[in-house]
């Protein structure tokens, strides 16, 4: 049996999960001044009649993260930098950076050497700070100023804690990876102080499972790794919706999800039965960070938003102003309209009829009113769908072979989630002409998805063999070649042992490796070649548990 | 931050060479995507990415001559890159961006406007593609392209040699120390078109210094005496002192300056092939240039190789090249119509062509007929031989735009006249009034 538990804006839901079925469920209002509560309301009600001895994991999806972030409740950050040339970044960064020499180029071949001094001098400089973010350009290439740096700090001050930025992403993306950085370190204290309450608090239930927590990209990982790598655990709502989807639909070929909740709908493109990722990371507030996420659109229409009348036009959202009429609500919303419509069974009929006819135009019958507000709330998403489909298609291509060939995605089902997505996702497939199913168990869809979401870690190889070595970012590994023949296939072979280490490191089980991406460049120089550059990526699948399948 | 975003058009072919070791290869572009990358440039909110549209055999046939015709010539690559200058140069006109830099390969300049094969690692002129789209699509019509490759662009400067809506400026290393071996100060145009060729030949070893010397002394003044609907940069890199290919030496900070002295509309990549050392800063530089960002910090690693300063003997060539040239400009109306009086109804110019990717040789005729009314025609008869094409001949003859119906009708009776003598292979009408590359 598998445990989730997801902490959403109004309910923390809880399932558990048994051979791919919801055999408990339950809810407990969420608890923003101490989330923990929430949750084990949430437990407590589910685990009564369950035996918690059955459980093999229990997986959290939370907002810690992300309520840190959007409260500002963010720890200060010593945050030093080594951008060597460029673009000055300094005022593009969420604290003001310690600006340090040194530089390592695009092969990882260090051309200035980093000072001690200047490290010294920004530790008095940041006198009083605890926690410290470090970030080299090029130091996914070659980790070794990064690592000075750290090593300094512990000399020159008294660390709690020091993120590196070549630790938390593997990619290129200098300004990405140290503000992911910078968050990193800047939610760690907090969430750690979470992370052993938790543990603490579910162990003291007599639940020996593990506990692990979802990450943006829709992995998981257990809570004792997610202490050092928290930022990961940012906006685990929707990926945990994603999962959910993927857990109680299994789209296939190319389709799109709704999750439909109570003022904001979100929309995610799926290739191949897998949601497509965003490129290069998540947006954090003001700043793009290198953090793995789902690509997702988030547009505000749901059951509650409100609906009413502008210069003859319907308007709907996005913002709400309470439930539904129906439900005793202040305003009419979409809700109403589904009664009206005969798309929802629930409420007071006369009340959201009451709220179509203060919608509705000059002799309009409340029915027709009604299918108008679902026709509007459908057209908008429909736009939005199309608007992520036009996005796709001009992401840019750096190879003749994707420049020719049409990436446009073409969904060919729909699939919607989430509690209005039976009165809406229909009439948008209908629309886009593609087919609609609404899976059963929609409404805890994102609990289901944290339940049965696997764990997951990547690694990043890079060998450049006329240099004869190869660094592995993720694990700050530099190391010579075993041979200067070396070839992708050879490369694929080693980034597979060290993402075993690495998944075993942090007490997760190996199945289903994937490549991300690779690629093969000859070096030639003076018109002979004189070694390769080959990069990969490898992770393993970010996905769900099957019935029978688990930690 | 800007407030119209800068528009970045980058395709770096990966999957695309001339040949596995040619300094065109998959690798070109490798590190300067390294560096984009990495600085975070695509990520921030005033560079828009664009996705490369791919151009059309028409657009390529809109400004070449292609024997027996262009597609024969030309791989996907080059409608990507043309296609690429043509997206970037559009996000402009439709005023989505301020600018914008295609930083495409395969490059163009050196493609003429009759094509038998490559030559200078060019196949079409992607500049000229992309400016005759332009005109033809977005009623553009004065156009200045200053070109800063260290190669002299012949062949943009082939395509609008007798065209007096298009200023061609370009410097480079002097032609008699590096391919093509042109681009001498007395090739300013034939006689409707006087002036608006100008040839900036630069000793080798000419630094930052002695480039914005006739950058300020020279170029600027002469583009806004012009006044171009759009500017257009053929921005070559390869007059970096690290370059492998030539013997100049400008840096990162002197390409970046002189990107944001020239304000280009949109700038078009062509050579650089100091691949590591010289195109991640340069082009990073640019970038941010163009971007009307600090670029102040973009330092090559070694820059403490790059030599300075500027010798007596280049100072005082320098100072008589700005004089000499300022002079054909300020007086090129007069030589204009001197040069017409002195060649009557037609202007006639014999030329040996070599493409040495393709080994062919190509000897050309180009017969223009000066018109009192219009802008005349173009005839152009040519004969190719090479090893591995043989040999192939053709004969075209060009109408430009609002040409009178005397130059559309005689235009017409040459090729006619060429036809009936049947000394050439192929025959073609390119008329620019219908946008048409007719086969007679």
């Amino acid at each position: 049996m598998l445990l989730g538990i997801d902490v959403g804006g109004t309910y923390t839901d809880a399932v558990v999960v048994a051979e791919g079925k919801v055999i408990a469920q339950a809810k407990a209002p969420t608890t923003h001044d101490d989330l923990l509560a929430g949750i084990l309301a949430a437990l407590d009600r589910v685990l009564d009649g369950v035996d918690a001895a059955g459980l093999r994991r229990v997986a959290l999806s939370t907002t810690i993260v992300t309520n840190a972030v959007v409260e500002g409740r963010l720890e200060r950050v010593g945050l030093l930098l080594l951008p060597g040339p460029g673009m000055d970044i300094s005022a593009l960064v969420p604290e003001r950076p310690r600006i340090l020499s040194g530089y390592i180029d695009h092969r990882g071949r260090e051309t200035a050497a980093p000072r001690e001094a200047e490290v010294a001098s920004a530790c008095r400089d940041l006198d009083g700070c605890e926690v410290y973010a470090v970030a080299g350009k090029f130091a996914v290439r070659n980790p070794a100023h990064e690592q000075a740096v750290a090593g300094w700090l512990r000399r020159h001050a008294r660390p709690a804690h020091i993120t590196l930025g070549s630790a938390v992403a593997g990619s290129l993306n200098f300004w990405r990876r140290a503000n992911s950085a910078y968050y990193n370190a800047a939610v760690w204290r907090h969430f750690g102080r979470f992370a052993r309450a938790a543990q603490a608090a579910v162990a003291g239930r007599g639940v020996t499972a593990p506990v692990y927590i979802l990450k943006a990209d829709g992995g998981t990982m257990p809570l004792a790794a997610a202490g050092e790598r928290p930022v990961e655990a940012v906006f685990t709502g929707p990926a945990a919706s994603v999962l959910g989807i993927m857990a109680l639909a299994a789209p296939r070929g190319e389709a799109v999800s709704l999750d439909i909740g109570g003022t904001t709908t979100d929309i995610a493109l799926w290739r191949d039965g897998a949601p497509l990722f965003a490129e290069r990371g998540a947006q954090i507030g003001d700043y793009p960070t290198a953090v793995r996420a789902f690509w997702l659109r988030s547009i505000g229409i749901g059951g509650d938003s409100f609906v009413r009348r502008e210069n003859g036009r319907i308007i709907i959202g996005p913002e709400g102003r309470g439930p539904a009429m129906a439900l005793g609500g202040p305003a009419p919303t979409v809700s109403d309209a589904m009664i009206v419509a005969g798309a929802a069974g629930f409420g007071d009929k006369d009340r959201a009829a009451e709220a179509m006819r203060l919608t509705a135009a000059g002799g309009e019958t409340v029915q027709e009113t009604a299918r108008s507000v679902l026709a509007a709330a459908a057209e908008a998403i429909q736009a939005a769908i199309a608007n992520m489909i036009d996005e796709r298609a001009s992401e840019p291509v750096y190879r003749v072979e994707d420049a020719v060939r049409d990436l446009r995605p073409q969904p060919a089902a729909l699939i919607g989630v989430g509690g209005a997505a039976a009165g809406l996702a229909p009439l948008v497939a209908e629309r886009l002409g593609i087919r609609c199913s609404v899976p059963e168990g929609a409404v805890v869809a994102n609990a289901v998805g944290a339940a049965v979401a696997r764990p997951t870690i990547e690694v990043t190889l890079r060998a450049d063999t006329a240099q004869g070595y190869y660094t592995v970012a993720e694990l700050g590994l530099r190391a010579a070649l075993p041979s200067r023949r070396f070839t992708l296939a050879n490369a694929r072979e080693l980034a597979a042992r060290h993402l075993a280490e690495r998944a075993a490191a942090a007490g997760i089980p190996v199945a289903d490796v994937e490549s991300v991406y690779d690629e093969e460049f000859n070096l030639v120089r003076g018109f002979s070649t004189t070694g390769k550059i080959i990069a990969c990526q490898l992770q393993i699948k970010p996905g769900i548990f099957t019935a029978g399948e688990g930690v | 931050m800007a407030v119209k975003p800068f528009g970045l058009v980058f395709f770096p072919a990966f999957d695309w060479a001339l040949t596995p070791t040619h300094p065109e290869r998959e690798e070109r572009l490798l590190y300067t995507r390294d560096q984009i990358v990495e600085e975070g440039l695509l990520d921030i909110p005033g560079i828009r990415e664009y996705k490369p549209r791919l151009a059309t055999l028409r657009d390529a046939d809109r400004v070449h001559i292609g024997v027996p015709d262009i597609g024969s010539h030309i791989t996907d690559a080059h409608l990507v890159s043309a296609g690429g200058a043509i997206t970037a140069a559009e996000a402009v006109v439709k005023g989505e961006v301020a600018r914008a830099f295609a930083l495409v390969r395969p490059p163009g300049h050196h493609a003429m406007r009759v094509v038998h094969g490559t030559r200078g690692f060019c196949t079409i002129n992607i500049e000229a593609v992309m400016v005759e789209y332009l005109r033809r699509h977005h009623g553009i019509r004065r156009v200045a392209i200053v070109d800063t490759d260290v190669h002299h662009g012949d062949g943009t400067q082939d395509i609008f040699y007798h065209d007096p809506d298009t200023l061609f400026i370009s410097f480079h290393q002097d032609g008699r120390t590096l391919y093509p071996g042109s681009g001498f100060t007395d090739e300013a145009g034939s006689p409707p078109a006087l002036g608006t060729t100008i040839n900036l030949p630069l000793p080798p070893g000419t630094t930052d210094e002695g480039l914005h010397y006739v950058l300020d002394n020279l170029i600027i003044p002469v583009l806004e005496d012009f006044r171009p609907d759009l500017v257009i940069n053929s921005a070559g890199q390869d007059n970096h002192y690290s370059d492998p290919l030539a013997s100049m030496a400008i840096t990162a900070q002197g390409y970046a300056s002189l990107a944001a002295k020239l304000r280009a509309d949109v700038a078009v990549l062509e050579g650089g092939y100091s691949i590591e050392d010289a195109l991640p800063y340069v082009n990073t530089g640019i970038i941010l240039a163009m971007a009307g960002l600090d670029y102040s910090r973009v330092v090559e690693p070694d820059i403490a190789a790059a030599p300075r300063g500027l010798s007596d003997g280049t100072r005082a060539y320098l100072r008589e090249l700005v004089a000499k040239q300022g002079a054909l400009w300020r007086e090129r109306e007069s030589l204009s119509s001197a040069a017409a009086a002195k060649a009557g109804d037609f202007w006639t110019r014999r030329r040996g062509i070599y493409y040495d990717d393709s080994g062919i040789s190509e000897q050309q005729v180009e017969r223009l007929r000066l018109c009192p009314h219009c802008r005349g025609y173009l005839a152009v008869a040519t004969e190719a031989e090479g090893h591995r094409t043989g040999y192939q001949s053709a004969f075209a003859a060009v109408v430009p735009r609002e040409s009178c119906p005397a130059c559309r009708q005689g235009a017409k009776d040459a090729v006619l006249a060429a036809k009936r003598q049947g000394k050439y292979q192929h025959y073609y009408i390119q008329d620019k009034e219908n946008d048409s590359l007719e086969r007679v």
